[in-house]
């Protein structure tokens, strides 16, 4: 897996990823999405970072791991990014 | 000091128009005048006014807590003060509508096409069509994707010159003027000539022990979207509607076995019905309580009860998907718009309120049959009534 400071868990079908990966996209933010419905690999990787999350989206950012799609909390979470 | 303000003690106006000047950092003189007294005397022959509160800048009356606001919103206020605007450009709206759903994206149509300035300020797009996978009850569309139907809505609208603030949540709303505002989280504030109140729902909670500590530990209240995260395991759906039946379905291909557990008789169209009773997978307990989530760090199992008989049962699952309905968000307008037990806002055929230029529409409402294609036209309605309104103003 990549080294991207952004990592996106999702399924297909799931409307808040949608959303989460255009609100990353919109601030100009790379990241990694893993589809975890096909990547079994992924998947593990995201119940591992999570503590045993089992729902969607996860999103980890430097160190945070997110549950689901808030924005505030996320833009919260990103303010990491910007500061060295 | 430039404001003098004459007040007195319970009195709620006088209350609001403080707090209102303390968010601006506008400072000013207060004067405490109870009915009778010297102060009140002099509130009269300042003012002329009868009621308090009464305001004063540079010495002119100017009124009370709704002169205020309105002096507010055309600018008047920080001219009369001498000091510059603070920071945000003021726009006065023809319409505020809240929520972006079918019903404030349909409203949003109605209201530019009669070139209303129109602002739409939502959370998110969609509402809770985000929940579901396909919509097949939408006329002109035998089935369509959720998504796809979000995102032509959202076209619709980028058509026309409407702005739109998505991603943003409403902390405050002041109804009781003339001119509305709406002062946002980050303590932004919005002002319109009318607000159409289109907030929707969100989903009805459990309310029993474990629920919320597991919430995205095999609690899901979004089938759709979590459903293959849970392939080869046990699950149970609680709901006997047409939402639950549809997480049943989302889950049928991927869990190895589903629980429906119902107070009522499953109720769902049936369409669905047949097909999930054909199912080797699913077990169904009608008229069944849920009493108990079990699992410390994830969701192990659930317990459940008999109404009749009171038999205790534990059913071995991983993941509980939540579809018992839905509550209105109606929590900014409980204080000031007249509710029912549920929370619902009262409207009238034409969406109104009771409040005058306050409209509501869709699931937030009492109006009854909570479907995309209800609160669309409801949307409409709202939009053609707070049209109506505005052309009959002075």
């Amino acid at each position: 897996m990549t080294d991207k400071k952004v990592k996106i868990y999702t399924t297909p079908a799931c409307r808040y990823c949608q959303q989460a990966k255009e609100f990353l996209t919109r601030k100009g933010i790379e990241f990694e999405a893993y589809d975890v419905s096909k990547d079994t690999e992924a998947l593990k990787e995201m119940k591992q970072v999570s503590g045993g999350a089992r729902s969607v989206p996860v999103i980890t950012v430097c160190d945070e791991v997110l549950v689901g799609f808030d924005r505030s909390h996320l833009e919260k979470a990103l303010e990491c990014l910007s500061s060295p | 000091m430039a404001l003098t303000i004459y007040t007195m003690e319970r009195c709620p106006f006088c209350e609001r128009a403080k707090c209102f000047l303390y968010d601006r950092g506008i400072e000013f003189k207060e004067i405490s005048a109870p009915p009778g007294s010297r102060e009140w005397q002099e509130m009269k022959r300042r003012t002329g006014g009868e009621s308090l509160p009464q305001i004063l800048i540079h010495d002119v009356s100017i009124g009370g807590y709704a002169e205020l606001v309105n002096m507010e919103a055309t600018g008047e206020l920080y001219e009369k003060l001498g000091v510059p605007e603070m920071g945000e450009e003021r726009v006065l709206y023809d319409v505020i509508i809240i929520g972006a759903g079918p019903a404030g994206l349909s409203a949003a149509i109605y209201t530019i096409r009669k070139l209303l300035k129109t602002i739409i300020i939502s959370k998110d797009i969609g509402g809770q069509i985000a929940w579901t996978t396909d919509v097949d009850n939408y006329l002109g569309f035998s089935q369509v994707n959720a998504d796809e139907l979000v995102s032509k809505f959202e076209d619709h609208v980028k058509k026309f010159d409407v702005d739109k603030l998505i991603g943003v949540e409403v902390k405050t709303v002041d109804l009781a003027t003339r001119i509305k505002r709406v002062v946002t989280l980050e303590g932004k504030s919005y002002y319109g000539k009318t607000l159409i109140i289109a907030t929707g729902g969100r989903h009805r909670p459990l309310d029993i022990p474990g629920e919320r500590e597991l919430v995205g530990r095999g609690i899901s209240y979004c089938s759709t979207c979590d459903a293959p995260l849970f392939e080869g395991v046990e699950v149970a759906v609680v709901g006997g509607g047409n939402a639950g039946l549809e997480a049943v379905i989302d889950l049928m291909s991927l869990a190895t076995r589903i629980y429906v557990v119902s107070l009522l008789p499953i109720s769902g169209d049936a369409v669905y019905q047949a097909k999930i009773r054909q199912s080797p997978k699913v077990e169904i307990y009608e008229e069944w309580q849920p009493i108990k989530i079990l699992g410390d760090t994830s969701v192990k199992g659930m317990e459940i009860r008999n109404l009749k008989s009171g038999e205790h049962k534990a059913l071995a699952v991983e993941g509980v998907f939540v579809e018992i309905g839905i509550l209105p968000c109606s929590d900014l307008f409980l204080d000031t718009l007249a509710t029912n037990q549920k929370g619902e806002i009262l409207v009238d055929p034409e969406c109104r309120t009771g409040v005058a230029g306050v409209f509501a529409c869709g699931d937030v409402t009492t109006v009854p049959f909570k479907q995309v294609v209800v609160a669309v036209g409801e949307g409409a309605k709202a939009a053609l009534s707070a049209y109506n309104y505005l052309m009959n103003q002075p």
